[in-house]
């Protein structure tokens, strides 16, 4: 295989690679895709083609995996894009594996444009647009390539160098002209199947199920994701929040899980209020973003009132209904992409209404695991003595934990009793063992405890306050009469926020402002967007503060204008060079003028006379105009047929001799020959 | 491949007014800039050029000969051409991969043509696919001109007839072949041919038999001929005999001469007395275009 050969082929494999990682990214393709289509990458870069053999065998092998696939989507095991796009993958690994052919190029190619649609029906992610480029680069270089490659006669070499430079070019009008369309092609949608946005590169939090598994690995605590941003009034103006963010409680522990034992509500609400609100109240605006993957809502503690929500999906933003559940959790009804919310909460440090508990809720805020270690009572009654109050003990056990007890992450499996383990064994656990020990120990001596989930933290971005998916936490809720629900926080203070690497969680931060960018300006472009940015380009802007318009336009509609204006410009030279107009020849002009100065005094040819015969005419009637018309005649002759072209400014002097001759007409003869004519 | 795609475009336009998937659209915008900027680099590949036909050798029925044009490009380059005759029964094209600015190229194809006789050529279609291949941009330039194709080579059936002229020198003697001319040369004595002519005392020297060559030693004159009234098939067949029976007997050094209806050819010997054949040949039943062409 020649050099030229081995680098369209690489470039071939390289694009069809990326298109695959545009579906890849949306994380939904099974790993047996994503690993088939791996080693048939990596063979195929290493120039094997182990398939050139037995071409029809290991197309019918597609096949069965065709049946498979079906199957799964028929018994609803797998989507039927995501099998789609997965049997792409794979018909695309079974031709990168085989004999090169212009047809096999061609269908390799082809199904990697096939892989990037799916990408795109998969995936929303920003990682789409980087594969979406380099397959559109790759596949453009390679394709170039075989078209030339193709033109060259065998044996001669493939010009490689002369070839890419163009080609480069072209590849990045093409791309030019894919953000030009994107940007002014009508938004049309019939929204006959609208697929729900993935939600996003890397693990989502999803930290909001109905039970809580105590002893889980806890590696959310070190991942740097933004899922969620909130504007507050008033605004606390603190660098660091510090604040605890709340999801959902759970009251029932069995030994190893919390669950709640609340039952849904069924009615769906715009606006629910929890408890009766504060005087000073703090506001909540709030966004979900994709890669918090729940639909519970997240606000501050305590909140009183929630609603507004707004529902973004990849088909635009509507409006959606909460719902109650257990365990104070307000949930949406709808799936989507990403929410955004109101809140009001009641400022920390207030006291509140519990909220409305049943009988059995009550009970349940003192309830013990059946099999509940007695250890753990005695723990607990040696730790607080003879202690009455509940938030005192709360606290003092809270400090004994922290002072006890260290924070680790390194967890092993699932173990039998996690308490017991974390209590007696280890001495050492993270946020839901340090939250679940303070409830059990509090609830062993008869008081009233429940746990949290939520956030805690609060990183402050411009006017905005973040949170990631590392600040992710769980705590105490104990009951004090005359105060409601007072959050405790056993888990050392040093270990309740994010744990992420620094220099991590900024490349992460400057991701999740390009991949904010890219959602709002490509994936969320929507009708609207388009007609704003036309009519931006037109209107002349509003004076700040004022709701006057200016009376100009502004610089970027001139700018437009000017751009426009080049490019009409441009297409008329390229259009006119296209058909050029035949021009009149020098001597033709020369011709017309001759004959203009002399109808002008009434000499006008004859039908059919030229102005060879014009000049014999007058010189037979020895017009006084003769002498002057038969050089100049002549010179036109030589002009015309003897390839004796007229110099510059020469037609402009025998004009000027005629004009002398006419005007040294005795004015008689002028009025004769214009009676006679 | 451009049929596929525009399906695939089509597709992907369905599914993006279907879904109202922004990023769909996104893919709908790079195919179908593709599609204008494919068009855009072809036509533009396709400006400026001007061709002349350079022609062939000798272009011989049913089997592929070498045929040249030369593309120039005034100005720009130009990338992925190829040309071939247009409305002509020649089958096959050349190609160049890069044409820079100003300097002629010289195109080389392997054309056949599938019957002897006079090809009437009307121009020199040149197409490009480039830059990506899905789409194909033809430019025909207008050339007329005529190709002439020669009778297809084979082998001859029959012996020619007798020779119209024999021996020269001695009377003939069916028994010896040779000629009795000016020694021209020793060249070893080869199976069956005739033990009269060694010269012993070179054989002796060299240690094998060496035959003495004398000049016109085995040239004889033939005249071959079509007869009158062929058409169609045998006349094809005839013609086809007539040209490898030349052909043979000018290798072999004898003298070949042409009698056709309508048309003789003195016998002569070499290269050009056999191209002169062969055009004769070529010529047969198309003498009215002969005519035009003069």
């Amino acid at each position: 295989m020649t050099r030229p050969n081995r680098l369209r082929l690489i470039l071939r494999d390289l694009g069809t690679g990326a298109a695959f990682a545009s579906m890849a990214v949306s994380g939904q393709l099974p790993i047996w895709a994503l690993g088939l289509f791996a080693v048939a990458l990596v063979v195929a870069l290493t120039g094997r083609r182990p398939f050139s053999r037995l071409p029809r065998l290991t197309a019918v092998l597609l096949v069965p995996l065709a049946g498979a696939l079906y199957l799964a989507v028929a018994s609803g095991r797998m989507d039927l894009v995501v099998a789609a796009c997965s049997f792409a993958g794979l018909v695309a690994g079974q031709r990168l594996l085989s004999e090169t052919s212009p047809s096999t190029d061609g269908q390799v190619l082809l199904a990697g444009l096939l892989m990037v649609a799916g990408g795109a029906a998969l995936s929303g992610e920003l990682f789409f647009a980087v594969c979406l480029m380099a397959f559109a680069v790759l596949a453009s270089l390679s394709l170039g390539l075989a078209v030339v490659e193709a033109a060259v006669p065998v044996g001669e070499p493939v010009p490689v160098r002369e070839v890419m430079r163009p080609l480069a070019k072209g590849t990045l009008f093409a791309l030019l002209g894919a953000v030009a369309f994107f940007i002014l092609f009508p938004r049309l949608n019939w929204n006959v199947g609208a697929r729900r946005a993935s939600p996003g590169l890397g693990t989502a939090t999803s930290g909001f199920s109905d039970t809580v598994r105590l002893g889980g690995s806890g590696t959310l605590k070190s991942n740097p994701r933004v899922v969620l941003r909130a504007t507050l009034a008033p605004d606390p103006g603190t660098e660091q929040l510090g604040a605890y963010w709340l999801g959902r409680t759970y009251d029932t522990f069995d030994g190893q899980e919390w669950s709640t034992i609340g039952a849904p509500k069924k009615r769906s609400r715009t606006r629910v209020t929890l408890r009766p609100g504060a005087d000073k109240q703090v506001y909540q605006k709030v966004e979900l973003l994709p890669a918090y993957g729940s639909r519970t809502l997240i606000a501050l503690e305590t909140p009183s009132k929630l609603g507004n929500a707004l529902v973004h999906t990849s088909t635009g933003t509507r409006r959606t209904q909460l719902q109650e559940l257990g365990g104070d959790e307000l949930r949406f009804v709808v799936e989507g992409l990403g929410y955004s919310y109101e809140v009001y909460s009641v400022p920390p440090g207030t006291d509140t209404d519990p909220g409305k508990l049943e009988q059995l809720e009550h009970d349940q805020l003192l309830a013990l695991p059946d099999n509940l270690d007695p250890r753990v009572t005695e723990l607990a009654r040696q730790v607080l003595g003879d202690e009455k109050d509940p938030l005192t003990a709360a606290n003092k056990l809270s400090s004994w934990l922290q002072r006890e007890y260290t924070y680790t992450l390194e967890l092993g499996g699932d173990v039998t009793d996690p308490l017991t383990e974390f209590l007696f064994a280890r001495k050492a656990g993270h946020c839901e063992h340090f939250a679940t020990a303070l409830t059990l120990l509090l609830r062993s001596q008869g008081f009233q405890a429940r746990l949290a989930t939520g956030f805690f933290g609060g990183e402050r971005i411009g006017d905005e306050y973040i949170l990631r998916a590392g600040d992710a936490h769980a705590w105490t809720h104990v009951l004090v009469p005359g105060r409601g629900f007072v959050t405790v926080d056993a888990t050392p203070p040093a270990f309740r926020a994010n744990q992420s690497l620094e220099l991590l969680e900024s490349l992460v931060s400057i991701y999740e402002a390009i991949e904010s960018a890219w959602r709002s300006s490509v994936v969320d472009y929507s009708f609207r967007d388009q007609m704003n940015f036309v009519r931006d380009l037109t209107r002349p802007p509003r004076a700040p503060g004022d709701k006057k318009r200016l009376d100009l336009p502004p610089m970027r509609a001139w700018v437009t204008a000017v751009l426009v204006g080049v490019a009409v410009y441009q297409a008329w030279r390229y259009l006119s060079r296209r058909k050029p107009r035949t021009k009149a020849l020098e001597a033709t002009r020369f011709v017309d003028a001759v004959e203009r100065q002399l109808a002008a005094v009434g000499v006008k040819p004859r039908d059919g006379e030229t102005l060879e015969d014009v000049s014999a005419r007058l010189t037979r009637e020895a017009h006084p105009l003769a002498p002057a018309v038969s050089p100049l005649t002549r010179r036109y002759l030589e002009a015309r047929f003897g390839q004796r072209a007229l110099q510059p400014g020469e037609s402009a002097q025998l004009l000027k001799g005629l004009k002398l001759a006419i005007a040294a007409l005795p004015p008689e003869e002028k009025h004769q020959q214009k009676a006679r004519a | 491949m451009g049929r596929t795609y525009l399906v695939v475009t089509f597709g992907v336009g369905l599914g993006a007014l279907n879904t109202g998937n922004n990023l769909l659209y996104l893919v709908l915008g790079l195919l179908l800039s593709v599609i204008i900027l494919s068009g855009v680099l072809s036509e533009r590949c396709l400006k400026d050029l001007s061709v002349r036909r350079i022609g062939t050798e000798g272009a011989f029925a049913g089997e592929p000969f070498a045929f040249r044009w030369g593309i120039t490009r005034k100005r720009g380059h130009a990338f992925a051409l190829t040309l071939s005759e247009v409305d002509s029964p020649l089958t096959g094209e050349g190609g160049v991969g890069y044409l820079p600015a100003g300097a002629e190229h010289v195109v080389r194809a392997d054309l056949t043509a599938p019957r002897r006789g006079p090809v009437k050529l009307s121009g020199v279609r040149v197409t490009t696919t480039w830059p990506l291949g899905l789409f194909a941009k033809t430019r025909v330039f207008a050339l007329e001109g005529t190709l002439l194709v020669y009778p297809r080579r084979g082998f001859a059936c029959e012996d020619p007839l007798d020779a119209a002229v024999g021996h020269v020198g001695e009377a003939n003697n069916p028994r010896r072949m040779d000629g009795t001319g000016d020694m021209a040369g020793l060249k070893e004595l080869g199976e069956h041919e005739d033990a009269r002519r060694v010269h012993w005392m070179k054989s002796a020297s060299a240690g094998k038999l060496l035959k003495v060559e004398r000049e016109r030693e085995e040239r004889r004159t033939f005249i071959l001929d079509v007869k009158t009234g062929l058409a169609g098939d045998v006349l094809e067949r005839r013609c086809e005999e007539v040209a490898a029976q030349a052909h043979r007997l000018l290798e072999a050094g004898h003298e070949v001469g042409l009698e056709l209806p309508g048309t003789r050819l003195r016998p002569g010997a070499g290269s050009g007395q056999e191209r002169g054949i062969l055009r004769a040949l070529a010529w047969l039943g198309f003498e009215e275009q002969r005519e035009e062409a003069a």
